[in-house]
């Protein structure tokens, strides 16, 4: 990009300057991103003179896609502001649905409660107590009803956040209910999150299927949407690196995990019979936006040009869509405290300015309660117009990619992409695709190293945390809490009452006989959790198949 | 002089919250503190209660993301009171729980509640301190 003797020229300057500033005293003894890569002074052309602009940077909706994914960006769209919402039940969840619509939402996105993310009715005493109390319960059909009434889920998106134990009889409520209401599903937009490594990594699951069978059943799903074209709008599956980044490992790792993730996945469709083209362009990511503001910009830009190598080199993707890196951002609930919770006001708008001059497609800021206690709606609120600001206010989105072409953040670049796939490589050798480093435990030792190295640099002040370890405050007036339906957990019981005093309770006993082969034969599910659930069977009812026929499992945690 | 029994910590998590970032956190920090850590992991009341007696443990470490630390910490206590352990054994709990539960929490019957943002050394301060006093009171 630059010529030889011009940089020969800039390096000679280089070293006079870096003699003009030696023996000053530096404010750290070094100075590293969040992910532990060094970082000098200054960058200069030098720094990226092995750039071929047209080959490593390119322009947007062109490989090999750095500068972004589409060819015009913000400048005719702006991102989907989406936030990950729901509480209480769905009535409750709908009405907190509304509201952020009215006031400018454009993508609407479910957080369900824990019983729903396992799998598990509300009778169950292990859990009886946590309906509704961390997210919103989708436990049957009418619940989707319930949850999308008077919302227009024919021309809005909408993301179901399930994972693969729950992600096929959640979604194929979703889509029973939308045909219920007249809906085409071929032209239903959305998309869930189906994500194993969120299921097991991000969280840990209560008697849930072993990891072969997680990754089965989240490929019948992207394969009864996408290649088998029942939902072909639908995004059958974000790999959902956010998740797993929450527990404190790095950006490197973040990508690694995900591309893994990916990798696994395609090889298994693969596997079954399908060309990379015809499923890939729906594979979506869902990626993190944490605090190291370079560092995030610079992963989002190198995760395209991977996403872009690996299709072209990897799968030998003809489609060019198959080449689209496509990602929601999810800003660090990790970094937020509950000590001094307005400053979290700050950190997440810094962090959502990041994902937006990556690129992101679409975004969910958190609510600066979100330490304590499920967002309030003030505090929604401020984190909806906290990206409204970002678009209507900053003029940031008014060029694309306006960091192409920093130094730094072009160098940063490199240096990531270079970075992970040397993990790609590390994880290779420890075992292969996701499900055995699942099994083996390896990934389990990758985020508990990680929890702890982070406490561990909190705890010694090494990693600076305003109001946990600086800036203390001495008196803090603690924020209004937020509290979710204490009947929560009646009132759905009372649901799933009523819905089995009404349903044709033999017809569904025969269709979970029907799901119960499926499972057993190999074949999809997807057409029997569809029929069971049009027919009113219910999550637990589902999921209880799936424990019975292909097992549970308890993952390798070690301390 | 004989040696000194370490502390024995059972830390679980009752409920269905797989949110265990917190959970292993403290239980290594707390095993680094010299501590025997018992992993119970997902457990429901009754296995809780039950292990912290086959264990003979000193301390039960609840952690808690649902939400739902009010119903669980009733729970827990009222069992541990029927079984016979409630004065001899120190019930900590840690998680997302505004603060201002925290005292409801207290009255309930937890010795003590740690938030995000909590130094291990904190938590593990406040067990050395406080088993040693209930054990006097237990002893007495």
């Amino acid at each position: 990009m630059f010529k030889e003797d011009e940089i020969k020229r800039i390096e000679e300057r280089e070293k006079e300057w870096l003699k003009r500033i030696e023996g000053v005293k530096e404010r750290k003894a070094r100075f590293e991103t969040y992910s532990g890569i060094p970082i000098k002074q200054l960058y200069t052309p030098a720094d990226i003179r092995d750039h071929n602009y047209l080959e490593d940077v390119g322009f947007p909706g062109d490989a090999p896609f750095v500068r972004g994914v589409y060819p015009t960006m913000y400048r005719s769209r702006f991102w989907t502001i989406r936030l990950f919402s729901g509480y209480g039940t769905p009535e409750d969840t709908n009405k907190r649905w509304k509201l952020l619509y009215e006031e400018g939402e454009t993508g609407f996105s479910a957080a369900v409660d824990v019983l729903t993310f396992n799998g598990i009715d509300p009778e169950d005493p292990r859990a009886d107590v946590e309906v509704g109390t961390e997210g919103v319960p989708l436990y049957c059909i009418d619940s989707m009803y319930a949850l999308t009434e008077g919302l227009p889920i024919d021309k809005i998106s909408v993301a179901l956040v399930v994972e693969p134990f729950s992600s096929a009889p959640v979604c194929a409520m979703y889509f029973n209910m939308a045909k219920g209401r007249g809906i085409d599903i071929r032209k239903l937009m959305g998309t869930c999150q189906n994500d194993i490594l969120t299921m097991t990594c991000g969280f840990v699951p209560f008697e849930s299927v072993p990891p072969d069978q997680m990754l089965r059943l989240a490929c019948d799903l992207i394969e009864w949407c996408v290649p088998e074209k029942n939902v072909p709008k639908w995004h059958p599956i974000n790999f959902t690196t956010y998740n797993y980044r929450e527990g404190g490992i790095d950006a490197i790792q973040e990508l690694g995990f995900g591309f893994a993730n990916a990798i696994t996945h395609i090889d298994e469709l693969i596997e079954r019979g399908w060309k990379v083209d015809d499923f890939v362009n729906r594979l979506a990511f869902h990626l993190s936006a944490h605090k190291d503001f370079f560092e995030e910009i610079a992963k989002y830009r190198a995760a395209r040009r991977i996403w872009y190598k690996l299709m072209k080199d990897k799968y030998e993707a003809k489609d060019p869509r198959s080449y689209e890196f496509r990602f929601h951002i999810q800003t660090a609930g990790s970094s937020l405290t509950a000590q001094q919770p307005m400053v979290n006001i700050i950190r997440t708008a810094f962090q959502a300015l990041a994902a937006v001059l990556g690129g992101c497609q679409s975004m969910h800021t958190n609510s600066y309660d979100e330490a304590i206690c499920l967002p309030s709606e003030e505090a929604v609120r401020l984190a909806l117009r906290t990206q409204q600001v970002i678009q209507e206010e900053t003029g940031v989105a008014d060029t694309i990619d306006p960091l192409g072409g920093s130094y730094y953040v072009e160098w940063l670049t490199d240096e990531i992409e270079e970075r992970v796939w040397k993990y790609l490589d590390k994880m290779t050798e420890a075992g292969g695709n996701v499900v055995k480093l699942l099994e083996n435990g390896w990934l389990y030792k990758e985020m508990a190293d990680a929890f702890h190295k982070r406490q561990r640099a909190v705890d010694e002040g090494e990693e600076r945390v305003i109001g946990v370890n600086c800036y203390l405050s001495r008196e803090e007036e603690p924020p209004i809490v937020f509290r979710t339906n204490e009947k929560a957990g009646e009132i759905e019981r009372e649901r799933l009452r009523r819905l089995k005093e009404r349903r044709d309770n033999r017809k569904v006993e025969e269709l979970l006989d029907k799901l119960r082969r499926a499972c057993d034969k190999g074949e999809n599910v997807m057409p029997a959790v569809m029929d069971a659930t049009a027919a009113g069977a219910t999550l637990g009812e589902v999921c209880n198949v799936y424990r019975e026929v292909l097992g549970t499992w308890n993952p390798p945690i070690v301390i | 002089m004989a040696e000194e029994r370490k502390i024995r910590v059972l830390m679980s998590k009752p409920g269905v919250d797989g949110h265990w970032r917190g959970i292993v956190t403290v239980s290594r920090g707390l095993r680094d503190a010299g501590m025997e850590v018992i992993f119970g992991g997902f457990q429901s009341i009754e296995q809780i209660v039950e292990t912290a007696i086959e264990e003979d443990v000193d301390v039960i470490g609840l952690s808690i993301h649902s939400q739902a630390h009010i119903p669980w910490t009733k729970r827990i206590v009222s069992l541990m009171e029927e079984k016979g352990i409630k004065d001899s054994v120190l019930l900590i709990i840690g998680g997302v729980i505004p603060t201002l539960d925290h005292e409801r929490l207290k009255e309930l019957g937890a010795a003590e509640v740690f938030g995000p943002g909590t130094p291990i050394k904190k938590i593990a301060d406040f067990i050395r301190e406080n088993v040693k006093r209930k054990q006097k009171v237990s002893a007495s």
